[in-house]
């Protein structure tokens, strides 16, 4: 146990510079993520059909296949066109892949709104656009914080991933400790705990959201 | 000030709207009756375009509406309508309802539209809920700002569809009222309505659909104490 503490806390720096870089690749990558999903969202509910199959596409190959795959094909795929870092392979392929799934819940709640509402705002003179803006979307965002909560957490966790492409952050650091020491169990578990504090970080952060927008309406 | 001809609508199959002519004249209070499935509320629909024609006319304040190449939101500026289950934007207060249309599609200036709304939100006897949210009024309170939210917009016609069928019946009265005043202001009026207390005091002409036409027309005195058809006659004596 004094062993485990005391390598808890001799690589606390290092882990700190980590646990700074998954920070920044979930951070990135989720509000891209959050952009690519509207305009998705935004793309299947307009009843066009050609956006409605650009959007199947999309959510079909993404959801399709692993996220390590969508990571390995864009950072060595890719880089055969353009030179692209390894940070920025790995947070545009979060990004992609988070992105698929923020789409549906923005879809999922864009398409619960009652259809009276749009039907008001049409009979009031509003068009689509308009009427998508001012009344729906303030409704349908306000649906999606807790699914969207879950999705942040889940696009935390899967940043984990980019550490195969050679990435330091929290997991390849501790996957280069365990190397090292021969302390599998200690490093994994150090790693977990970071992992575990910035998810409890978060979930208190959405939960005050989620109270401040109930009281607010 | 809408005259609507040989008007058709199919549901897929389903033949709802079977060549309905109708004329409204300003100032005229019009009550559409009839057994559920006739069609009223779906001829109602038509008439603001959430529905849209198969074939025939629709002419609203002299101009034909063809809706490939009219803009509807337009046309919706002028047409006023109160739907049966209220339809009111959960996320706004009563006042942000009634300004929302105002301020972002007439683009009057907010001081002015708050003014205007409250004058409106006394009229329907809700000047004191101005900074309430829908889901803390009951459901006469509900219907009667959604009332005050179409009238902001100061339509020339107002369309209701069953605007009282989702009350309580203690609650029918208040919005009822509501209506009449606007009818006693000459509001232009087309109002799908199992009220028929309603019809025979307010409207000048009752019009009674069956099977997608028009069965019988004429003022509710006459309809309602001699109607002609058999099936006008039938759904009187159920609903009379």
């Amino acid at each position: 146990m004094t062993s485990f503490l005391h390598d808890l806390i001799a690589t606390f720096p290092a882990f700190t510079r980590a646990a700074w870089m998954t920070l920044q690749i979930t951070g990135i990558s989720l509000g891209l993520a959050l952009v690519i999903g509207l305009i998705f969202a935004l793309m299947k509910v307009s009843g066009l059909r050609s956006l409605g199959i650009v959007y199947n596409g999309y959510v079909g190959i993404i959801r399709g296949t692993p996220l390590i795959v969508q990571i390995m094909w864009l950072y060595f795929g890719i880089t055969h066109f353009v030179v692209l870092s390894a940070f920025w392979a790995g947070t545009i392929a979060l990004a992609i892949h988070s992105g698929a799934y923020i789409a549906e819940i923005f879809r999922g709640c864009i398409q619960s709104v009652d259809r009276g509402q749009m039907e008001a705002a049409q009979s009031l003179g509003m068009k689509r656009g308009l009427a998508m803006r001012r009344i729906i979307l303030p409704q349908a965002f306000k649906r999606a914080i807790p699914p969207m909560g879950n999705q942040f957490i889940i696009g935390l966790k899967d940043s984990s991933l980019v550490a195969f492409i050679g990435i330091t952050e929290i997991f390849s650091l501790s996957m280069d400790n365990a190397a090292v020491t021969f302390k599998q169990l200690e490093f994994y578990t150090i790693a977990g705990l970071y992992y575990l504090a910035m998810v409890a970080l978060f979930t208190y952060v959405l939960s005050r959201l989620e109270h401040r927008m109930d009281t607010a309406k | 000030m809408i005259i609507v001809s040989n008007l058709h609508k199919y549901f897929g199959e389903l033949h709802v709207l079977k060549g309905v002519d109708l004329e409204v004249r300003p100032r005229e209070v019009v009550v559409l009756i009839g057994a559920s499935g006739s069609g009223k509320s779906t001829l109602l629909r038509c008439l603001n375009f959430l529905e849209l024609k198969d074939e025939g006319s629709i002419v609203i304040d002299g101009q034909e509406i063809d809706p490939a190449t009219t803009p509807l939101n337009k046309v919706r500026e002028n047409v006023g309508m109160v739907f049966q289950h209220f339809n009111l934007f959960p996320h706004m207060t009563v006042l942000e309802n009634v300004i929302e249309a105002p301020v972002h599609v007439k683009r009057i200036p907010k001081a002015e539209a708050i003014e205007r709304a409250r004058q409106l939100l006394d009229k329907v006897g809700l000047g004191d809920k101005s900074d309430a949210y829908p889901e803390k009024l009951s459901g006469g309170q509900k219907q009667r700002v959604a009332i005050a939210r179409a009238l902001a917009m100061e339509p020339s016609v107002m369309l209701f569809d069953e605007p009282t069928s989702a009350l309580d019946p203690e609650l029918v009265g208040e919005v009822l009222e509501v209506m009449k005043g606007l009818a006693a202001d000459g509001m232009t009026m087309v109002v799908v309505t199992h009220e028929m207390g309603f019809a025979r005091e307010v409207a000048d002409r009752v019009v009674f659909l069956d099977g997608g036409t028009i069965a019988e027309q004429g003022p509710p005195g006459t309809l309602f104490s001699n109607p002609q058809h058999p099936k006008a006659r039938q759904f009187l004596s159920r609903v009379l």
